[in-house]
């Protein structure tokens, strides 16, 4: 064993003790086991990964779904609409009055509205 | 068959090429990945883990680039990501079941104090510069392989190994013209 830092070639000695003492007992049985592994994940791991894309999109759909329900109901229910209604639900003489309408009035069309 | 044919047929759902990548690797990432953690059983599921990982990455490897080294940089990352989980059982120094192999009482008394002196030598070295020493002189990978594993600079890869040779010596030294 020669151990020289600067060799540029490795050393068989210490490659031949790192390999005894790093190897391990049992190298065929612990291939065996991997080669298993592999084989058994084959299927599960291609559902797991299409299950792992899926999750998170199909919940970023639902988000964005629910969002543009929530603006469509905004929308039809704007101010603009809400005035039609309610001019619409007054009595046309309060309307076409120059003086403002009686509060029982108001109230009223308030009640009448769907 | 070259390691990328196998790769390619791998990625094509054959798990037998994928079979052949394992008996070929298997134990060199197996070292490694002991080097790493310092626990038979936690560097066994450390390789299992980077190997399976592996498996399912195999379609995203480029052919045009070495296979190994891609390989070797998993299961380095699931080793270092299997300690940093904190599922290292413990931090002591291997020991080995020792197999007597026909060996006498004194070769293997010699044979368990080497293992003592290697393990104790790669205790003390930083972590990159004990893969880089077992990739070189253990698996006799050259020191582009190394690099390209390691994901840093050929000269940094040679300055690993230096230093990681210097401290085995002090180690190690001794030991080797006893056994001379």
């Amino acid at each position: 064993m020669t151990l020289t830092p600067f060799d540029h070639e490795p050393d068989p000695e210490l490659g031949r003790m790192l390999r005894e003492a790093l190897t391990g007992p049992a190298p065929e049985a612990f291939l065996r086991r991997l080669r298993t592994a592999a084989a058994g994940a084959e299927r599960g791991d291609q559902w797991d990964v299409l299950a792992g894309w899926a999750r998170p999109r199909a919940m970023a759909l639902a988000v964005a779904a629910g969002f543009l329900l929530w603006l469509g109901t905004w929308f039809t229910r704007s101010p603009a609409a809400d005035a039609g209604i309610t001019m619409a639900s007054l009595p046309a003489h309060t309307v076409v009055s120059s003086q403002p309408p009686a509060a029982d009035e108001i109230m009223a069309a308030l009640r009448e509205r769907p | 068959m070259e390691d990328t044919e196998l790769a390619k047929a791998a990625s094509g759902g054959d798990p037998d090429a994928f079979g052949e990548l394992i008996e070929r690797h298997g134990l060199a990432a197996r070292r490694v990945a002991r080097a790493i953690l310092r626990d038979d059983d936690d560097a066994d599921d450390a390789v299992q883990e980077g190997m399976l990982a592996a498996w399912r990455a195999i379609e995203r490897y480029d052919p045009a680039r070495p296979f190994r080294p891609w390989l070797m940089r998993i299961v380095v990352n699931a080793a270092l990501d299997w300690r940093r989980r904190g599922k290292v059982r413990q931090a002591e120094p291997i020991v080995e079941t020792l197999e007597s192999g026909g060996l006498g009482p004194d070769r293997m008394a010699e044979a368990a104090l080497l293992r003592e002196r290697i393990n104790a030598g790669l205790a003390q070295l930083p972590e990159r510069q004990r893969i880089a020493l077992v990739l070189f002189d253990s698996e006799g990978w050259g020191h582009a392989d190394i690099a390209a594993a390691l994901s840093v600079p050929e000269g940094t890869v040679r300055s690993y190994v230096f230093h990681a040779r210097r401290a085995m010596r002090k180690t190690l030294g001794t030991l080797a013209e006893g056994m001379k």
